[in-house]
């Protein structure tokens, strides 16, 4: 019991703590940025093109898809930081020098970025109901609310594997922005999934995201949480995965600095 | 029961040479070193830069896993045992770096309290206490981004005492501070050393060294060259006399003739802004000063001084300081 205590602060603690010490879009000007106007400037992009280029009223679903995958902002830019902000730091020496449970460090680094990501989301929708004509009165919005917080969850899997990268190299950023505009289209966020090839069809499906997205098309087309359990279930199951090879990699990456000596040396 | 035990210990690293024609270059960071570290004892590991002091520390820390040998810490293998020897340290690495600087002095405690599973009523009493004990009081709550380099070497030891450890591990703790901040630094480890906490303590400061040690080790190529009391070391150098002589501007030609002396026992030169400092390790005492002004002609010669050998001039004996 006390080690069940013991460890739930560790990761609460560690939560809020490393959250502030380890995000860099901390300073107001840069985190309001990120939050509210790039999201707008994403779906005006992408709503006004799309609209142009299917000649349809089409708006909802680029709206939708760009609301959602907003997310991976956080769920990949700030998980990352937060994973890899302890090399900057100087801090992996003392963080692997503790006793620590590595699971609850490691899961813990991630927990604030999926509330961030969903309140990114909330955000992106708000600007779509109010500037972009979404209309979400015929939608089941506690559903809508826990597919966000689903999705930000299994896009911050995505974003723990990547965050043990950037231990591993220092170019992590280039990798992270390759991934950001690689969800823009194989997350069926602005093309149709069924459109693509086989191939991406195929790398669509072992994303994040890409179920997230469609159930909320569909609860926004009016769909019950049941219609759309199947596709959360799989998404957790998304993020869980990326989550825990995330954890393993972190592991691996300890014992092979320990071993080769490149703690600090990346 | 001692409280650090190592026997023959090694650490080889090993580095990929070229592009086309890869070749592996071994380096024995550590070459089978052995010594204990008794409990309440503060042990001075001195040595050149790249002699082995750090990697020695990093395996003792369970930061880098030995090549070969053993260490134990606190009764447990460093490597088998590495957790419960988390448990029982503290450790700290030169510098500035190490500490999370947008979060404030008191914040960095309370979060490496909870990953070393200190209770939070006892954090919450602890963190002002060693706040106060490294001169920090009423400097927590600010970031520490904004601490002095002081500041933040005075907040790392803080840091490492959270859990009470029996045993600390400080790898040049005062380089880099100015010397008001390392004579205070200084005073923290007299004042752990007086809780009977076991230090290993590494430093390039040889009368930091002398001061605050009970027993000092030098290393030097990944070897032990030499183990003993601060004054069990000097005897390496009682049988000379050092001659310090001031020149401006002397040539390495200069230097190489001084060193060339018959009676030249080992040489050093300190560089002090323009001028240079000749230490000369004689058993000739102030007899060799006449000859050593004549190997300096038409050199711009300031003080000559003839005095009694010093923990440095020991150690610049045995690193190879030699003529």
């Amino acid at each position: 019991m006390r080690t069940i205590r013991k460890n739930f602060r560790l990761f609460w603690q560690g939560t809020l703590l490393s959250y502030r010490a380890l995000f860099a879009w901390l300073r107001p000007v840069t985190y309001m940025a990120s939050k509210i106007f790039m999201p707008l400037a994403q779906m005006f992009f992408f709503v006004f093109l799309g609209t142009y280029a299917s000649g349809k009223d089409t708006s909802d679903f680029y709206v939708i898809g760009n609301a959602i995958q907003i997310t991976s902002i956080s769920g990949i830019f700030g998980v990352t930081m937060s994973v890899g902000g302890d090399r900057d730091a100087g801090t992996l020496p003392y963080l692997f020098g503790t006793p620590a449970n590595r699971f609850m460090i490691f899961f813990g680094r991630a927990f604030m970025h999926v509330i961030d990501g969903a309140i990114g989301v909330v955000i992106a929708l708000t600007w779509g109901v109010l500037l972009m004509g979404l209309d979400l009165s015929h939608t089941d919005l506690p559903a809508l609310g826990l597919t966000i917080l689903i999705t930000t969850f299994s896009t911050c899997g995505l974003g723990l594997l990547m965050g043990c990268l950037s231990l591993l190299t220092a170019n992590v950023m280039f990798v992270n922005n390759f991934v950001y505009f690689s969800l823009l289209i194989f997350s069926g966020a602005n093309v149709q999934i069924s459109t693509l090839p086989v191939w991406m069809q195929i790398v669509s499906s072992i994303l994040p995201l890409t179920r997230g997205i469609a159930a909320s098309r569909a609860l926004a087309a009016g769909a019950s949480l049941t219609d759309i359990s199947v596709l959360l279930i799989s998404e957790i199951g998304i993020g869980l995965t990326y989550g825990f090879l995330g954890y393993f990699l972190f592991s691996w990456f300890e014992i092979q600095a320990k071993r080769k000596g490149t703690l600090e040396t990346v | 029961m001692n409280a650090i035990e190592i026997n023959h210990l090694r650490r080889i690293f090993r580095a990929q040479i070229g592009v086309f024609n890869r070749s592996i270059k071994e380096v024995f960071a550590v070459d089978d070193i052995s010594f204990e570290v008794q409990q309440g004892e503060l042990f001075g590991l001195l040595g050149p830069n790249g002699a082995g002091k750090t990697t020695t520390v990093k395996m003792l820390t369970t930061l880098l896993i030995p090549s070969l040998g053993s260490a134990r810490v606190g009764g447990f293998d460093v490597v088998k045992q590495a957790n419960e020897v988390r448990k029982r340290i503290g450790f700290i690495f030169g510098g500035e770096r190490g500490l999370y600087w947008r979060l404030s002095g008191d914040d960095n405690l309370r979060y490496f309290a909870s990953l070393y599973g200190v209770d939070p009523e006892v954090s919450k009493k602890r963190i002002p206490y060693l706040m106060e004990m490294v001169g920090l009081k009423g400097r927590g709550n600010e970031r520490v981004g904004g601490y002095s380099r002081g500041m933040k070497q005075r907040l790392h030891v803080a840091r490492t005492l959270l859990h009470d450890p029996d045993i600390l591990f400080l790898d040049e703790p005062t380089i880099g501070l100015d010397p008001v901040g390392a004579r205070e630094f200084r005073n923290v480890i007299l004042d752990l050393q007086s809780q009977k906490k076991t230090i290993l303590l590494t430093t390039h400061y040889m009368f930091e060294a002398d001061a605050l040690s009970d027993r000092i080790a030098i290393i030097n190529k990944g070897s032990v060259i030499a183990l003993d009391t601060p004054s069990g070391l000097k005897k390496h150098v009682s049988d000379l006399s050092v001659v310090e002589v001031e020149t401006f501007g002397a040539s390495e030609i200069v230097i190489e003739k001084l060193r060339a002396l018959p009676f030249v026992d080992a040489l050093s030169v300190e560089d002090r802004d323009q001028k240079q400092m000749i230490l000369i390790q004689t058993e000739r005492g102030a007899e060799a000063v006449p000859d050593v002004i004549s190997a300096l002609e038409g050199q711009r010669v300031g003080r000559v001084i003839v005095r009694e050998p010093t923990l440095e001039d020991a150690y610049v004996r045995l690193v190879g300081g030699g003529a």
